[in-house]
């Protein structure tokens, strides 16, 4: 009897934590998704008030018809999509090659990949400025798409280099002697076994270049050309916004993130729990 | 096999070509020309510079820096506590749930990593919505009713810095939950069940079976969110922008505005160059720890 009341009020203890946890995460975005449904006279009506007094869709089809929001949602998808492709297709060989190699140089190189990767883009950004600017690729898609791709580069290829070491080489053996290529073995056996692998960088790569600022304030003055999240950004600054079309204009630059994070949240959960990512 | 390493593995160099020749340029080539930039008077406009050491002379002789870099300091070592600690706690409940098959695990989990998946620039303006102090503030709101005081949460110095601290643990705690969730599964659970036969309670089990088992997991934890408070730059540009003055300026907004507001090129370099060192030493840190456990495994 004693025993299963202890157990009752762990539970109970248990739950309240959830809900203190829930409400912690959960509120910052739901105010923002409640203010993105009201008129201004209702933002501005005090004391406020959690639920809209009536639901008002205005503000999305203002933002989407005023400002260059829908620009900036084409230029963030281009922007993610060429950065992808080029991560995947740079970084997929050379993690391959990395966990194939015995060569000495090999421990040295990847713990330079690894400081690459952790140092903050700011510290690169100032003289790719620079660069850029003889280059004539400031204010330019390709420009960003290079930069995106270095930026991402260093941690895909941790990354698939970790899955690749999981794939013993015996697999392999098998279709080398049967006379495939190298690549032919890394495409037709390798790499559908690591599937879990690849899609777990496809969705960093993705959510973080979606979500890249750093790099697109620096190189870009062109509001043509801004991605969502510098759009937003300069669209904040600007003091005669609405705060009603501020809160729209958030929510729907986070409705894509959420989405694909949602729908690809098993591969997330399971590659972070088991270790593979370290950065 | 042996064939194979005889080969020299030229293969491999070809494959690993592109990616060298990329980071080369996008790194290493940048990282040396920041080195030599933080050396020089150079402006951002260009034009004639020479060789000095004034600039780092200039850097650490000047109060503004170290402000910024006690402010930097407040705020990776208050947001490392509280989002290690939360994680820590949420990871623990998490799993004790899912042990006793309570309903909404997995719904806390998933509410908890959505706020790690939202850009940075977005979690700015979302927490300027809730901190702010015009009406629509409703937390200030809240506060009021409560205790019959307004937080000036934005507009003053010392809470500027404490509301972009609970931002940015809003933001990392997902990571540190994530990650000593993964680890917390891994603990074997005979060592558990020993431990509660020999009548240890809940607290003793928690810091004698617990913590020791996760001693990497936890090492590696605290290194990457300290790197990666360290490098936070988007979330405050848009919560405070390193306001109000320059309350919540942080090492990289503070080497963001030397080159591109205020044109000092070679001061920004010299203080891109300080993160770079601190992001450096924790990397080293961090690559130690791993190596640890590979020798321990």
């Amino acid at each position: 009897m004693h025993n299963r009341r202890k157990e009752l009020y762990r539970n109970i203890l248990l739950y309240s934590i959830y809900a203190l946890v829930i409400i912690f995460f959960l509120f910052p975005v739901l105010w923002a998704l409640s203010l993105s449904f009201r008129s201004l006279k209702d933002v501005f009506r005090y004391p406020p008030h959690l639920i809209p007094s009536h639901f008002t869709f205005e503000n999305y089809t203002t933002v989407f018809n005023t400002s260059l929001i829908k620009t900036y949602l084409i230029n963030s998808s281009i922007y993610v999509l060429f950065t992808v492709i080029g991560t995947i297709i740079l970084s997929v060989p050379a993690a391959y090659a990395f966990s194939r190699m015995r060569n000495k140089a090999k421990g040295p190189l990847l713990i330079i990949i690894l400081a690459f990767q952790m140092i903050s883009p700011l510290i690169i950004a100032i003289p790719i400025y620079g660069y850029f600017q003889q280059l004539h690729l400031l204010n330019n898609y390709l420009g960003v798409i290079i930069a995106y791709i270095a930026i991402q580069l260093p941690f895909a290829t941790w990354l698939m280099k970790g899955y690749f070491d999981t794939i013993p080489i015996s697999i392999e053996e098998a279709a080398r002697i049967d006379g495939c290529t190298r690549f032919q073995s890394l495409i037709r056996v390798v790499l559908p076994l690591s599937l879990p692998g690849l899609a777990t960088a496809l969705i960093f790569t993705v959510i973080q270049s979606w979500g890249q600022f750093l790099i697109p304030f620096i190189l870009l003055s062109n509001s043509r050309l801004f991605p969502i999240t510098l759009g937003l950004y300069q669209y904040q600054v600007s003091e005669s916004i609405h705060t009603n079309f501020i809160a729209s204009a958030s929510i729907i630059s986070i409705i894509p993130a959420i989405l694909i994070f949602l729908i690809l949240q098993k591969f997330i959960v399971k590659s972070l729990t088991r270790g593979a990512v370290k950065g | 096999m042996k064939n194979d390493i005889s080969k020299k593995e030229t293969w491999a160099w070809l494959w690993i070509l592109p990616v060298i020749a990329i980071l080369s340029l996008f790194y290493v080539v940048p990282i040396v020309k920041v080195g030599l930039y933080s050396f020089t008077n150079a402006s951002f406009f260009g034009g004639k510079f020479h060789y000095t050491l004034n600039t780092y002379g200039f850097l650490f002789s000047s109060g503004t820096f170290w402000i910024m870099l006690k402010t930097t300091l407040l705020f990776v070592i208050a947001s490392v506590i509280f989002q290690f600690l939360l994680g820590f706690s949420i990871s623990l409940a998490l799993v004790d749930g899912e042990n006793r098959k309570l309903l909404g695990t997995t719904f806390v989990r998933t509410a908890v990593l959505s706020a790690w998946v939202i850009p940075g620039v977005v979690i700015g303006i979302v927490w300027k919505l809730l901190l702010t102090g015009a009406s629509y503030g409703i937390l200030n709101y809240y506060i009021k009713v409560l205790t019959g005081y307004a937080i000036p949460f934005l507009s003053s110095p010392t809470w500027a810095l404490v509301s972009i601290i609970i931002a940015n643990v809003w933001r990392g705690t997902a990571f540190s939950m994530i990650i000593l969730y993964g680890g917390l599964k891994q603990v074997p659970q005979e060592l558990y069940e020993a431990a509660q036969i020999d009548g240890a309670s809940a607290w003793k089990r928690l810091i004698h079976v617990t913590i020791p088992q996760l001693k990497q997991v936890i090492f590696i934890n605290l290194a990457l969110i300290t790197i990666y408070t360290f490098n936070t730059f988007d979330m405050i540009m848009a919560l405070t922008g390193g306001g109000p003055g320059r309350a919540t300026e942080v090492l990289s907004i503070y080497s963001y505005d030397s080159v591109f507001e205020r044109w000092a090129l070679s001061q920004g370099a010299a203080s891109a160059i300080v993160l770079l060192v601190i992001n450096l030493i924790i990397v080293i840190f961090y690559y130690r720890t791993m190596k640890v456990g590979e020798n321990n495994a």
